[in-house]
């Protein structure tokens, strides 16, 4: 809240401002830099020390996205877990990136009024395509699913690839 | 409204403004409030049009990566990132190539708000190259998409879905090509001790795709073991006998039609979601590349920090992109 100049009345207005000056400069104790909008001395925030350690944590991060793709990954039976990991991590380094990087921090309200609806348009556009698209394969024409791949096809070449494995690498004539 | 409004502008301002032509004189019979026009979000015009470009870019990106993610779970099968011969590590590297840009765009605004000009530029300079060597792998990870015969579309692409009659016909319509049988007759006509251990055992084995292929009675089993001696598909352990090639690895010219089941679904996903945001690399080069020529001062801080924003969204994409691509 901005504390208005002493001669003023605030009773029933809020701060006036005199002709050729700006509220920001009346603006007193009881506003933060971080209630600042972009312009005057508000760019103290962030710093070396702390674009540093988001740098740290978004090295960790993909780190540890990586680390799914490891053998040392515990469930990599169970994929469903790891993309679930996946996505909390990706989120997490969105949200740093977001933050601290573009400043979102320190911004004023109206980052709510740019980035909520776009949010929302966005899930909502992904939500829209489930039926037609994602259900895509519930129902096919007998002359589609003719052509499409199916599980089955991805057993079948993995094993002719474990007949291929039988056979020695370098010399013989045996076909399959 | 309260929204709208910053937080050292309370509310009150705002209503105060709104009702200002109804309410000609204070409480206490003062003069009117001087009024002053004050804008309706407290930033700059070009960081606000930055952030509403942004804004639709979120939903450009989410209409693409939503698709992307539905498409791919709606499948019957999709391939493995070995299938289609994507790199992990290179994908990783990307990532932390592409984060350091961030971070050098970040220290270049610091610099230029802090009136280090020559800081500045070497900073922006960072980014650019940080920047282009992000294309550069980018580059590299597509010509090893192509050299496998992985196109996102016909003409060029060899990929078929199943090991079915289609794909065998094919098989044989391009060992039946002129120019390829006169190479497969230099081929065979090359003593051994010319050719490598892998040219060897790769003649051998395409001498033997050749009988399958042109046999008259083919059972499914054989045109997979056609498909496998091709182009096998890499297992997950990686390392086995998928990553040592097929024939068409072996011999270039052959080019034989592959099998990835999925795999042309996986090719228009992957070159549409890489090559917008590879476009977007390229878009965010071109900026930097202008902001070079300026001196980079806290005068033209705003113009980094609209490019910042636009560099850290493609870098966002990106974090969203390596593992739904690479790791899924």
């Amino acid at each position: 809240m901005s504390t208005p100049s002493p001669n003023e009345s605030t009773a029933s207005h809020g701060p006036v401002t005199e002709p050729g000056s700006l509220v920001e400069s009346q603006a007193g104790g009881g506003s933060t830099s971080a209630d600042h909008p972009a312009g005057h001395g508000d760019e103290d925030h962030g710093g070396l020390g702390l674009y540093l350690a988001v740098f740290g944590a978004l090295c960790f991060l993909t780190t540890m996205s990586f680390f799914t793709y490891s053998s040392y990954w515990p469930w990599r039976d169970e994929p469903q877990v790891g993309w679930a990991f996946m996505m909390a991590v990706s989120c997490t380094k969105a949200l740093l990136v977001v933050l601290f990087f573009m400043h979102v921090l320190w911004e004023a309200n109206w980052k709510y009024v740019l980035t909520i609806p776009a949010a929302m348009m966005a899930i909502f556009l992904a939500i829209m395509l489930i039926p037609d698209i994602g259900l895509r394969n519930r129902m096919v024409a007998q002359e589609r699913a003719l052509h499409m791949a199916r599980p089955a096809d991805l057993l079948l070449l993995e094993q002719a690839a474990s007949a291929a494995e039988g056979e020695p690498h370098h010399a013989d004539d045996h076909d399959h | 409204m309260s929204f709208l409004a910053n937080a050292s502008r309370s509310p009150a301002t705002f209503a105060m403004n709104a009702s200002a032509a109804s309410i000609p004189h204070d409480a206490h019979g003062h003069h009117g409030p001087v009024l002053q026009y004050q804008p309706g979000l407290p930033l700059s015009r070009g960081k606000l049009i930055m952030w509403l470009f942004l804004s639709t870019e979120i939903m450009f990106f989410a209409a693409l990566l939503g698709s992307y993610v539905v498409l791919r779970f709606g499948a019957a099968v999709w391939p493995k990132p070995h299938h289609v011969h994507l790199s992990e590590p290179i994908g990783a590297f990307n990532t932390f190539v592409l984060i350091c840009s961030s971070v050098t765009v970040v220290l270049a605004l610091e610099a230029a708000r802090a009136n280090k000009r020559s800081l500045a530029k070497i900073w922006m300079l960072a980014t650019l190259v940080l920047g282009a060597f992000f294309l550069g792998i980018k580059a590299y990870e597509y010509s090893a998409k192509f050299s496998h015969g992985i196109y996102p579309a016909a003409p060029r692409g060899l990929i078929y879905e199943r090991p079915d009659l289609y794909y065998g016909s094919a098989v044989r319509a391009r060992l039946s090509d002129p120019a390829i049988i006169e190479q497969m007759k230099e081929l065979d006509a090359r003593p051994e001790s010319e050719l490598t251990a892998a040219e060897l055992t790769g003649r051998r084995r395409l001498a033997q795709v050749r009988e399958m292929a042109m046999a008259a009675d083919q059972q499914a089993f054989d045109l997979a073991v056609i498909a496998d001696q091709v182009m096998p598909l890499a297992d997950d352990a990686a390392g086995g006998h998928g990553h040592g090639g097929g024939l068409n690895e072996t011999f270039s010219w052959l080019q034989l039609p592959i099998v990835i089941p999925g795999g042309n679904m996986w090719a228009s996903t992957y070159f549409l979601l890489t090559g917008f945001h590879a476009i977007h690399v390229i878009v965010g080069l071109i900026v930097f590349g202008i902001l070079l020529l300026y001196e980079l001062g806290p005068k033209h801080a705003g113009m980094i920090e609209n490019a910042g924003l636009y560099w850290h969204f493609v870098d966002l994409v990106w974090i969203f992109l390596f593992p739904l691509l690479y790791l899924f």
